[in-house]
């Protein structure tokens, strides 16, 4: 959408209307699917035409009507007010309308906009103010019956800030109304569409949607992880609900490598479609890095086991120790799979490259691998002292472990600052608060051993130059600061790459540069026909909605494929401040609940969980606080 | 306490409480529709709009479930709270014009109400007032609101009643400012939102006075026998 006729996007008018449509403008505006020739759109934000010819009062009532449907009646003005709009749009296009129509359309806009409970009714309308103002003409001449109204089916989407920033795309202002209905088994209902471990997420999840959260500029963001989990736990007191049988059995299997987040989620959606589904587990447990790369006191087995046994319970077969060494999708073809999907994660922990890691020294273990065997029950005997090299998640899960286990002296190094440190605040205060000790800027250089035996390692200080392409300032060595630190176990946790390849000969699955598997950024489809990939062992370390997601669009694209259809592309918000609205109205501030958390003199007792969830009542006053910035967007 | 300042009046106010409940001290009318003083305000109805001055902008702001800031500027009678409550009860009138409470605070607010039609209407209003006294006073949840939204295709929202949880106390039908909720009672049976409860005799002067599932539910929620809870409140 290039040649603007009109836009009004963002409160700002562009009129190229008298002259040629030719003046491209830099207004971000949603990316509309590939290969769409859109001619005019009508979103919360204004209204975009690019085709002078563009049937803006169509557009209009295309667009009421969708909000309306978003619209929820809750508070007197919204709903009613776009019904009052509506039915002054048909009497004008029945004939029966004067030009003080239209004034009172405004008068209406106006008000819904200011008194309006939520973010929507507040700013939903000020697109259809503008079509009433700037194309006057047109409403005139259907006034006077000189142009029609068509009754036309538009594209729309619907979205919001933390919709948009979830991977999964999650529809979060709705689970949220329905726990603050008293709702909350609905709510999982609805939570389960595109994210069927919520239990799992609830607990665990990065929550872009927090950062994204309106609210956050007002007070704090919506707690809608702990939402989720909420929803969760409710359903889980009343005994648990089961995930309904797929409607209707398809002929077609698909075999699935590894039984992690992606998997599962793949899985699952398959399921649903009618597809026979097997899963290939090499460990002895289902659920991936869910299960054996997250501590216990993070995420209770028991939780993740519940979610996988309902996968299960749809007729998902599961088969753990189950390795797949050598992928040939002919010979699982002949087995009478119509599609692969690749999901085997990222289990392998990165060299850090430096003298003595490779050497087998007893003492020096990978980050995924200490996770792992915690996880698989294996007896870690604690030492005195331990040094966790890394940032992220593994390196802090790693260290609030061995804390647990009994290591009286709990070290991270960090080669650049705490505001770089990709781990989620949460495990860095959690940590912080059991007395891990966490040195920024410094990293080893080398392991020092005696007699095979790990005794500590060389460091040096670093400082911080320009960003790298990671958009993180790179660390940079500090000449003459090495020095030496003395510890009984090293743990490396810089990151993770697949344990590939997985095939060989003719069928060999291309591989990037980084270790990861390459599909196709639509298909999710490797250069083997029928064969999918997604997950860690796609996007490299990722996290579980990440994974989740994509297990959810390698589903589609599997159907899509069996049935010999092509995956249709979807609009995107990308480019758009989807938090910005033109009209805010007040809004009470009113701090987050919070949940309470294991007292931190009993935490190191065990691996009981941390972080206890919202009582109902309290969830429902939490869910309260949403403001629903759900945007909608029509378009033709 | 704080200071606050309505319509340039300044005065102190309890640290939580709201614009309405400081409003109504000073004996200064505000319409409400969806309010109640014992329940959780709700904010749907809008009838209740001030000015508040935030960040040197005036905003409309509902009343009933705003609390009140130290310094918080107020306006109650300005030509923008006018404007907005009157649209509010408009747009109110508009969807239910024969409901009597709709009709009454759409006069007041200044609306031309027809007389044409009769207020004969018993509309759900969706003012909130049974759903939040079954939970907050009753602590039943036997009606909760249905959700629409996106993708939920309903098309009129409603009040969802749930017969399983319902005591049959009556708490909804006497907060009901429309008449929607209504409860009957013929011989022994008392019959609300359609589910038909049995009523149980007081063992002393006979007269019927509460549904059976009532008495049983306090008697579980108090663990006092129920025979014990069978005696009117005369009688007692």
């Amino acid at each position: 959408m290039n040649n603007i006729a009109f836009s009004s996007w963002n409160g700002k008018v562009i009129d190229n209307r008298k002259g040629k449509a030719s003046k491209a403008a830099d207004i971000k505006i949603p990316s509309f699917p590939k290969g769409e020739k859109v001619s005019a759109m009508m979103g919360w934000n204004g209204l975009v035409v690019t085709d002078g010819k563009a049937d803006v009062l169509s557009l209009t009532l295309g667009y009421l009507r969708e909000a309306r449907k978003v619209s929820c009646g809750e508070c007197s003005v919204c709903m009613i007010g776009i019904d009052r709009l509506l039915d002054i749009l048909k009497n004008i296009s029945d004939g029966k309308g004067n030009a003080a129509d239209l004034k009172e359309m405004q008068s209406i806009i106006k008000q819904v906009s200011v008194n309006s409970k939520c973010s929507f009714g507040q700013s939903a309308l000020f697109p259809v103010s503008d079509a009433v103002k700037y194309y006057k003409a047109d409403f005139l001449a259907l006034i006077k019956g000189e142009k029609k109204i068509a009754e036309k089916e538009y594209a729309s989407a619907v979205t919001a800030p933390c919709i948009d920033a979830c991977p999964a795309g999650l529809d979060i202002p709705g689970y949220i109304e329905l726990i603050k209905n008293n709702k909350p088994v609905e709510s999982l209902d609805l939570i389960r569409e595109k994210c069927i471990l919520p239990g799992v997420i609830g607990r665990v999840c990065t929550h872009p949607c927090e950062d994204a959260c309106v609210r956050k500029d007002i007070d704090e963001p919506i707690a809608i992880r702990l939402l989720k989990r909420a929803a969760s736990d409710a359903d889980l007191a009343e005994g648990g609900s089961t995930l309904k049988a797929p409607a209707s059995e398809k002929e077609e299997k698909v075999a699935i490598i590894g039984a992690g987040p992606a998997g599962l989620a793949a899985a699952y959606n398959l399921r649903m479609m009618g597809y026979g589904v097997i899963l290939f587990e090499s460990l002895p447990h289902a659920g991936g890095m869910a299960s054996v790369g997250i501590p216990d006191y993070r995420l209770p087995t028991d939780i993740l086991d519940h979610e996988i046994n309902l996968i299960r319970r749809t007729g998902v077969e599961i088969k753990l120790n189950a390795k797949v060494d050598s992928l040939s999708f002919k010979e699982l073809k002949k087995e009478g799979y119509a599609a692969v999907f690749v999901a085997v994660g990222a289990h392998k922990g990165n060299m850090m490259g430096i003298e003595g890691e490779d050497q087998g020294y007893e003492g020096y273990v990978d980050g995924v691998d200490l996770l792992r065997d915690l996880n698989l029950g294996k007896t870690i005997e604690p030492r005195k002292k331990v040094v966790i090299v890394g940032g992220g998640n593994v390196a802090l899960d790693c260290a609030r472990s061995c804390a647990r286990l009994g290591f009286k002296d709990v070290n991270i190094l960090y080669r650049r600052s705490r505001v770089e440190m990709p781990a989620s605040d949460e495990e860095i205060e959690g940590a912080l608060e059991e007395g891990i000790i966490i040195s920024y800027l410094a990293v080893p250089v080398k392991i020092l051993e005696k007699d095979g035996k790990v005794t500590g390692v060389e460091c040096t200080k670093m400082k911080l130059g320009k960003p790298d392409e990671s958009g993180r300032r790179r660390p940079i060595p500090v000449k003459g600061s090495e020095y030496t630190l003395k510890t009984d176990v090293v743990v490396a946790a810089i990151g993770q790459q697949p344990i590939l390849p997985l095939s060989k000969g003719k069928e060999k699955i291309d591989v990037t540069t980084w270790g990861t598997i390459k599909t196709d950024s639509t298909t999710f489809m490797t250069n083997v026909a029928g064969v999918f990939a997604g997950g860690d062992c796609v996007t490299g370390p990722a996290t579980l909605i990440e994974a989740l997601d994509m297990g959810n669009r390698v589903a589609r694209s599997i159907d899509a494929f069996i049935a010999g259809r092509d995956i249709t592309d979807e609009i995107s918000f990308a480019d758009v401040d989807l938090k910005k609205q033109r009209g805010r109205g007040f809004v009470v501030s009113e701090p987050a609940k919070e949940v309470e958390c294991m007292a931190i003199t009993k935490r190191l007792e065990g691996f009981d969980e941390v972080e206890g969830g919202f009582r109902p009542a309290l969830a429902m006053e939490e869910a309260g606080r949403c403001l629903r910035c759900y945007r909608v967007v029509v378009w033709e | 306490m704080v200071t606050i300042k309505i319509n340039d009046r300044k005065v102190k106010a309890e640290e939580g409480s709201t614009i309405l409940e400081n409003a109504q001290k000073l004996k200064i009318e505000i319409p409400t529709l969806c309010h109640h003083s014992d329940l959780s305000p709700f904010g749907a109805c809008r009838l209740c709009s001030v000015e508040v001055k935030t960040n040197g902008k005036w905003q409309l702001a509902s009343s009933c479930n705003t609390p009140v800031e130290e310094g918080m500027e107020i306006v109650t009678d300005s030509k923008n709270v006018y404007e907005g409550r009157k649209l509010a009860a408009e747009l109110l009138y508009y969807k239910y014009p024969t409901t009597k409470a709709v009709r009454d605070v759409a006069e007041k607010a200044g609306v031309a109400v027809s007389k044409d039609e009769k207020a004969e209407g018993h509309d759900c209003i969706l003012c909130g007032l049974c759903v939040r006294t079954c939970r907050e006073i009753v602590g039943v949840n036997a009606l909760t609101f249905q959700d629409r939204g996106p993708g939920r295709d309903i098309d009129e929202p409603k009040i969802e009643f749930d017969p399983n949880r319902c005591i049959g106390c009556g708490s909804c039908a006497y907060v009901c400012p429309t008449g929607y909720v209504k409860m009957e009672e013929e011989g022994a049976k008392r019959i609300i939102w359609d589910k038909v409860f049995k009523m149980v005799s007081c063992s002393v002067c006979g007269k019927r006075f509460a549904p059976e599932d009532q008495l049983r539910y306090i008697s579980r929620q108090t663990g006092v026998p129920f025979s014990e809870l069978a005696v009117c409140v005369d009688c007692r």
